[in-house]
């Protein structure tokens, strides 16, 4: 009886958690009436893709998911080099000033994002960057304290013992880096690459901040202008928000064993 | 003879000295060679933009001309401005709505999952998928769930008779509504954080309890709490600390309406900082949720310093 009532709870949780994404996935095949006048959860029939066509072609969402890609892209490779290297650094070199640039470090995790934010919008402004794909990129492309925190705890559990067999052997710093390391920490950086890659994708303020023309428009910003332009036509802008998840759903389903031991691994500290 | 010998071994001695300097210098280079990008990135996005915006907050600049030096003046303002009060008062209201409710819940179902059930793999990675989601396709996908006429929800209610309220567009409904948002995104990934903190308890602790006769209910407050409190302690920190930043669903949803009853701190500094071009007063209110953050943390830090009163080594 108590094993039953713990069943039906999860489903329950478990149908909470999905329901909003085939609800939308759902309508977003109905005919433009039926949105409206059929219940969510009623089958969508006749299935049509009218809806996609529409928002396909009269916005520019191939347009927005290009863009959002190129940015998500050149971030998450920035982040997953540049993290490694400064995370090797830290964690397996010793260098006078390590302590303090770490310390340094982590303690700028506790600042939220929106102090920063003025700031650098300045700053992008002095370089001539507003509007542009390096604007949007720079300040998260060189690893974030995040990412350098999470590939340098997982260099520390790596023996020393292979490193210094390698060493021995006449190799130089970087070969050990990528001949030793990388090869042993391949979950980690899957592991970075893709919570980095679905932060990015996700992002709203920053481009919505440094960047207001069509030419790098992310997807976050362009369905955002969508609802505030359409907010009642659910058939349109609820197209769009399928499309613009989409991506994220095929990376998850990709890598969710990562994601999920990430996960459980950032509290066991 | 023997000059000869103490000669070459001081020279002997000398040049090691030497190479072990030179091989000490070339690591350090080496280690700063590897740390550059981001370190670079590290001070000129991030260490000179926390001391500009403190520099900022005291000046009166509209991104065009000459920045003019107003002192405080910033700050009084904002302290006699009732938005702002209003703002401090909402967020602060969200993290109260979303927070305990989220973490009570995910621990519920982190204490289902980590008994052995069938699926339990497989559920845990449903319970995260709302967790990757883009909050602005969310927040489209739950204003229409909430729509007061087409919307999934006031539908349901009307199948039983209720006549739902008009939820985003009643100032008593719309934060509410923007929370429980947030608790469906976050609970997921929340109840996987308390689980392998669950998990990483010891089993012969809850069999030695058993044998001394101790309820369920007693081995949850004597066992599972005390020992989950580290995890406890760390969802608590880093989704309050989220959770004061609040903006993308806002922005989306309601734009912090109606009549300012979702205007958070976040949105009313996007407001100031770049629609009203108002840099050197945004830069005070962000100074402020700062502030605010930092003052919230540390408290989380000494209660839970009080309280982790354990030891089992």
């Amino acid at each position: 009886m108590k094993r039953i009532a713990l069943y039906l709870a999860l489903f329950a949780g478990a149908v909470v958690s999905v329901a909003p994404y085939l609800m939308t996935l759902n309508s977003a095949f109905k005919e433009p009436a039926q949105v409206l006048t059929t219940p969510a959860w009623e089958p969508a029939f006749p299935v049509t893709l009218e809806n996609f066509a529409q928002v396909w072609s009269q916005y520019d969402m191939a347009g927005f998911l290009l863009h959002s890609l190129v940015y998500a892209g050149a971030v998450t490779a920035g982040q997953v080099v540049f993290s490694t290297m400064a995370a090797y650094a830290f964690g397996r070199m010793s260098f006078p000033g390590r302590d303090v640039l770490f310390w340094g470090y982590l303690a700028t995790m506790m600042v939220p994002q929106i102090v920063t934010l003025v700031p650098l919008f300045l700053i992008m402004r002095e370089f001539g960057l507003i509007d542009t794909y390096l604007g949007l990129i720079l300040p998260t492309a060189f690893g974030t304290p995040y990412g350098i925190f999470l590939v340098r705890q997982y260099f520390r559990t790596i023996p020393r013992d292979l490193e210094s067999a390698a060493r021995i052997d006449g190799a130089g710093t970087l070969t050990v880096l990528v001949r030793v390391l990388l090869p042993l920490s391949r979950p980690i950086l899957a592991t970075l690459a893709t919570i980095t890659f679905i932060t990015t994708w996700n992002t709203l303020l920053w481009p919505l901040i440094v960047t207001n023309g069509d030419a790098t428009r992310v997807v976050t910003l362009g369905i955002s202008a969508l609802k505030g332009q359409h907010s009642s036509q659910y058939h349109l802008i609820l197209a769009a928000a399928a499309l613009a998840l989409l991506p994220l759903i095929v990376i998850f389903l990709l890598f969710q064993r990562h994601i999920v031991r990430s996960i459980a691994l950032t509290g066991l500290k | 003879m023997i000059d000869n010998i103490t000669y070459d071994r001081s020279v002997q001695g000398h040049r090691r000295v030497e190479r072990r300097l030179a091989a000490r210098v070339r690591a350090v280079a080496e280690a700063y060679a590897l740390l550059a990008p981001s370190l670079v990135g590290f001070l000129l996005f991030l260490v000179a933009p926390i001391f500009g915006v403190a520099a900022l907050s005291l000046f009166d600049w509209n991104l065009m001309g000459a920045p003019s030096f107003v002192g405080l003046d910033n700050y009084r303002e904002l302290a006699a401005d009732p938005e702002v009060w209003r703002a401090v008062l909402n967020t602060i209201y969200y993290v109260v709505l979303n927070i305990p409710a989220q973490t009570v819940l995910a621990l519920l179902l982190a204490l289902a999952l980590n008994r052995r059930i069938r699926g339990g793999k497989v559920l845990r990675v449903v319970f995260v998928l709302p967790w990757m989601a883009m909050p602005v396709a969310l927040g489209i996908i739950w204003s229409w769930v909430f729509d007061p006429r087409y919307g999934v929800v006031n539908q349901a209610l009307g199948m039983v008779g209720i006549d739902g309220p008009n939820w985003l567009t009643d100032p008593a409904w719309a934060m509410p509504v923007i929370a429980s948002v947030n608790v469906w995104q976050y609970t997921g990934y929340t109840m996987l954080i308390l689980l392998a903190g669950l998990q990483a308890i010891p089993h012969t602790l809850y069999e030695a309890a058993a044998i001394d006769g101790t309820t369920p209910m007693q081995r949850f407050f004597m066992i599972t709490l005390p020992l989950l409190r580290p995890s406890l302690f760390f969802v608590l920190v880093t989704n309050t600390i989220g959770s004061f930043q609040i903006f993308d669903t806002v922005f989306v949803m309601t734009q912090g309406g109606p009549g300012g009853a979702t205007d958070v701190l976040n949105f009313h500094i996007y407001q100031q900082g770049f629609q009203l071009f108002r840099s050197g007063y945004a830069s005070a209110l962000a100074m402020v949720l700062f502030a605010l953050i930092l003052l919230v943390t540390a408290a989380q830090f000494l209660y839970f310093r009080k309280r982790t009163v354990y030891d089992f080594s």
